[in-house]
C-alpha cells in the first residue's frame, strides 16, 4: 500500500472504506506532511489543525454508523485563499484583507461539507490571483516542490505545490487565464477548468468576472472528475450558473477514431525545445492508440492574449473597486474620505493589482471605450465563433499548456508582459468559456510538461473521459 | 499608444490609488509595453461583429431580501475596520476633498 500521505482521492477512499486506515490517521499525516515540507515550500498560508481534525473525526463516526456520505467524505482537501469558508481568514494573497475573516462558505464549500470533505487550510497565490507564478502574494512567493529554486506557476501555486508535494490529496484553485492549467503543468499535476458555468462562483472573490471559474487540483483525471461532480450544478446564488445536464465520464475506454484537433497556431514557433519534445511525443502515443490528428486552423488564436488583456483588467478595475478600506480589510484612516481611500488601496493593494486596475480604467474611459473594451468583445466573438466551427470538424483540441517549463523565482517579476505570455495557451480557453484540462506527459530535467486538451462547451464529460484514456496510456 | 504622465496621474486619482514619484514611473514603463500588444486588435475588421452572439443563458431570481444568520452578521461586524456598537464608522464624506 502506498504511504498515508501519498493517496488519491479513489485510493483513499478505499483505504476509507475497507477501513485500512480512519480519516483521522489519513488527516494527521497530510498534517504531518506539510509541517514536514511546508517551511521550505511555503503552499499554505494558514493551516487548520484543529477544524481539519475535528471533520475528520466526525466523518469517522459516521462511516463507523454506515452513514458515510460517498467517495469524499473524510478526504483531506487545499482550499485556494481566494475562496471562502465561514469563520476562517480569506487573504486572496492581498495584504488588504490580512485579517479578513470569512462571514459565509462559498458554494463549493458548501457542496464539498456535504460530501463530508476535510479542509486542510488555505494555500497561497498571487494577489487575488493575478500572476503566473505566485511570486505576486503579498505574503511571500510559494516554491515549486520539484525545484525549490523555481516557481510553482500561477496563481493557483500553493494549491499545485500542495498537491504535488503530498501536502493534500487534492486541492481546488481558480482560473480566469490558465491559473489552474499552469501551475499543474509545472507541477506535474492534473488541472482542470470547467465550462464557464459549471460551478458556482459565489464565495470565490471575483477577479474577472465573466473569465473566472473553480476548479480541481489533482493526482488523476479521475479525482477531477469526482470533485467536479461534487461541485458542479446551477446556484441561485451565481446567475451566470448554467445547467448542462447530466454529465457522462466514461464516454470512451479508447482513443480509437477519436479527432484529435492540432492547431498549426500553437504548434509553431513559441515554446521550448523540452515542451515541443515531449508535446509531440504524446501526440504521437495518442496517434499510435488510434487517434486521427488533424491539423486544424484556429483563427484569432494569437488574439485571445490580447483581448484577454483589455478585458480581464477593465473586469479588474470594477470588481477590485470594494477594497477601499471602509467596510472591511485594513483602513488607512485619514480625515477626509477620498484621502482614505487613496492610502488604504495604495498601501495594501500591490503593484500588479494596481497596475490592471490603472489599465482597465484607461481602457473603460471615455475615448478609448470603443477602441479597446468594444474591439475587443467583438474579437471574443471571433475567437468564440473560431473554436465553434473547429469542433465542428474535430472532438477535441490539444495544445502544450504551457511555452517552457517552471521558470526561475524572479526571472519574469520585472517585465509583466513576459509574465502575460506564459498564458498564450490557456487564455483562449476562458476567452471562449470552453471546458480544458491539463495532463503531465513527462519531465524534462525534472521538470514537468503538461499537455492541454480542450473541449466543446458543456462537454466536461467526454473531455474529462478522452484525458483520462490518454493519462492511462501514457503512463 | 503611449500614456502619459497626466493620464497616469488621472487615472490613479479616477481608481482612488495614490501613487509615489517612483511608483508612477514603473507604471509607465510597464503599461506601454502592454499598451502596445494590445494594440494588435486594432488591426481586427471587426465590421458587423456583434460584442457577444451565445445566447442569454443568466438566471434571475426574484430580488427578495433573505436576510443571514446571526453568525454571518456577527462575522460582517467583526470585519469592519471601525465601529461605534454595531455601527459602522467611516471618515467625513463631506469634508472638502484633495484637488
Amino acid at each position: 500500500m502506498a504511504h498515508l500521505f501519498e493517496q488519491t482521492i479513489r485510493s483513499a477512499a478505499d483505504g476509507l472504506a475497507s477501513k485500512a486506515f480512519s480519516s483521522m490517521e489519513l488527516t494527521k499525516a497530510y498534517l504531518a506532511q506539510i509541517r514536514g515540507l511546508d517551511l521550505g515550500i511555503h503552499a499554505y498560508l494558514d493551516v487548520y489543525d484543529g477544524t481539519a481534525m475535528d471533520q475528520a473525526h466526525a466523518s469517522d463516526e459516521r462511516r463507523a454508523l454506515g452513514k458515510s456520505f460517498g467517495v469524499l467524505d473524510g478526504i483531506p482537501l487545499a482550499i485556494k485563499d481566494n475562496i471562502l469558508i465561514q469563520d476562517h481568514r480569506a487573504t486572496g494573497g492581498s495584504q488588504i484583507l490580512a485579517n479578513y475573516r470569512a462571514p459565509y462558505d462559498a458554494t463549493v464549500i458548501t457542496h464539498l461539507r456535504a460530501a463530508g470533505s476535510v479542509f486542510l487550510g488555505k494555500t497561497n497565490m498571487d494577489e487575488f490571483a493575478m500572476g503566473s507564478s505566485t511570486e505576486r502574494s503579498a505574503f511571500g512567493p510559494t516554491k515549486n516542490p520539484r525545484d525549490l529554486e523555481r516557481v510553482p506557476g500561477g496563481s493557483s501555486g500553493g494549491s499545485a505545490a500542495a498537491v504535488a508535494a503530498d501536502m493534500a490529496i487534492a486541492a481546488l484553485g481558480s482560473d480566469t487565464g490558465g491559473s489552474i492549467r499552469q501551475p499543474a503543468a509545472f507541477c506535474g499535476i492534473v488541472g482542470f477548468k470547467p465550462s464557464y458555468g459549471s460551478i458556482s462562483r459565489s464565495g470565490l472573490m471575483a477577479m474577472a468576472s465573466s473569465l473566472d471559474q473553480i476548479g480541481p487540483m489533482t493526482k488523476t483525471v479521475e479525482d477531477a472528475a469526482v470533485l467536479f461532480e461534487a461541485m458542479r450544478g446551477v446556484d441561485p446564488l451565481d446567475q451566470t450558473t448554467v445547467d448542462f445536464g447530466t454529465v457522462e465520464y466514461a464516454t470512451r475506454t479508447d482513443l480509437k477514431g477519436l479527432r484529435v484537433g492540432v492547431p498549426r497556431q500553437a504548434w509553431g514557433e513559441g515554446m521550448t525545445l523540452a515542451v515541443r519534445e515531449h508535446t509531440e511525443a504524446a501526440l504521437e502515443t495518442m496517434k499510435q492508440a488510434g487517434a486521427e490528428l488533424v491539423e486544424i486552423d484556429l483563427p484569432y488564436a494569437d488574439e485571445a492574449l490580447a483581448v484577454y488583456y483589455v478585458l480581464m483588467p477593465c473586469e479588474v478595475s470594477t470588481n477590485l473597486s470594494r477594497f477601499d478600506g471602509i467596510r472591511y480589510g485594513q483602513r488607512e484612516a485619514r480625515l477626509t474620505l477620498l484621502d482614505t481611500y487613496l492610502d488604504s488601496r495604495a498601501e495594501h493593494l500591490g503593484e500588479e493589482a494596481r497596475r490592471r486596475i490603472i489599465l482597465g480604467t484607461y481602457a473603460l474611459s471615455k475615448g478609448y471605450y470603443d477602441a479597446y473594451y468594444r474591439q475587443a468583445r467583438k474579437v471574443q466573438t471571433l475567437i468564440r465563433r473560431a473554436y465553434a466551427a473547429a469542433f465542428e470538424d474535430v472532438d477535441v483540441i490539444v495544445t502544450p499548456t504551457t511555452p517552457s517549463t517552471a521558470f526561475k523565482l524572479g526571472e519574469k517579476l520585472s517585465d509583466p508582459l513576459a509574465m502575460y505570455l506564459e498564458d498564450v495557451y490557456t487564455v483562449g480557453v476562458n476567452v471562449a468559456g470552453l471546458p480544458a484540462i491539463s495532463v503531465p506527459c513527462g519531465a524534462h530535467e525534472g521538470l514537468p510538461v503538461g499537455l492541454h486538451f480542450i473541449g466543446k462547451m458543456g462537454g466536461d464529460g467526454a473531455l474529462l473521459s478522452t484525458a483520462r484514456v490518454f493519462e492511462h496510456i501514457a503512463s | 499608444m503611449a500614456l502619459t504622465r497626466e493620464e497616469i496621474v488621472r487615472l490613479a486619482e479616477l481608481s482612488r490609488l495614490a501613487l509615489s514619484e517612483e511608483e508612477m514611473k514603473r507604471m509607465e514603463q510597464t503599461i506601454d509595453p502592454i499598451l502596445a500588444y494590445v494594440g494588435r486588435l486594432s488591426h481586427i475588421d471587426t465590421s458587423g461583429v456583434p460584442e457577444t452572439d451565445s445566447p442569454v443563458l443568466m438566471q434571475l431570481r426574484q430580488d427578495i431580501v433573505a436576510g443571514s444568520s446571526e453568525e454571518e452578521r456577527a462575522a460582517i461586524l467583526a470585519n469592519f475596520p471601525d465601529k461605534v456598537g454595531t455601527v459602522l464608522r467611516v471618515p467625513g464624506v463631506f469634508e472638502k476633498p484633495k484637488g
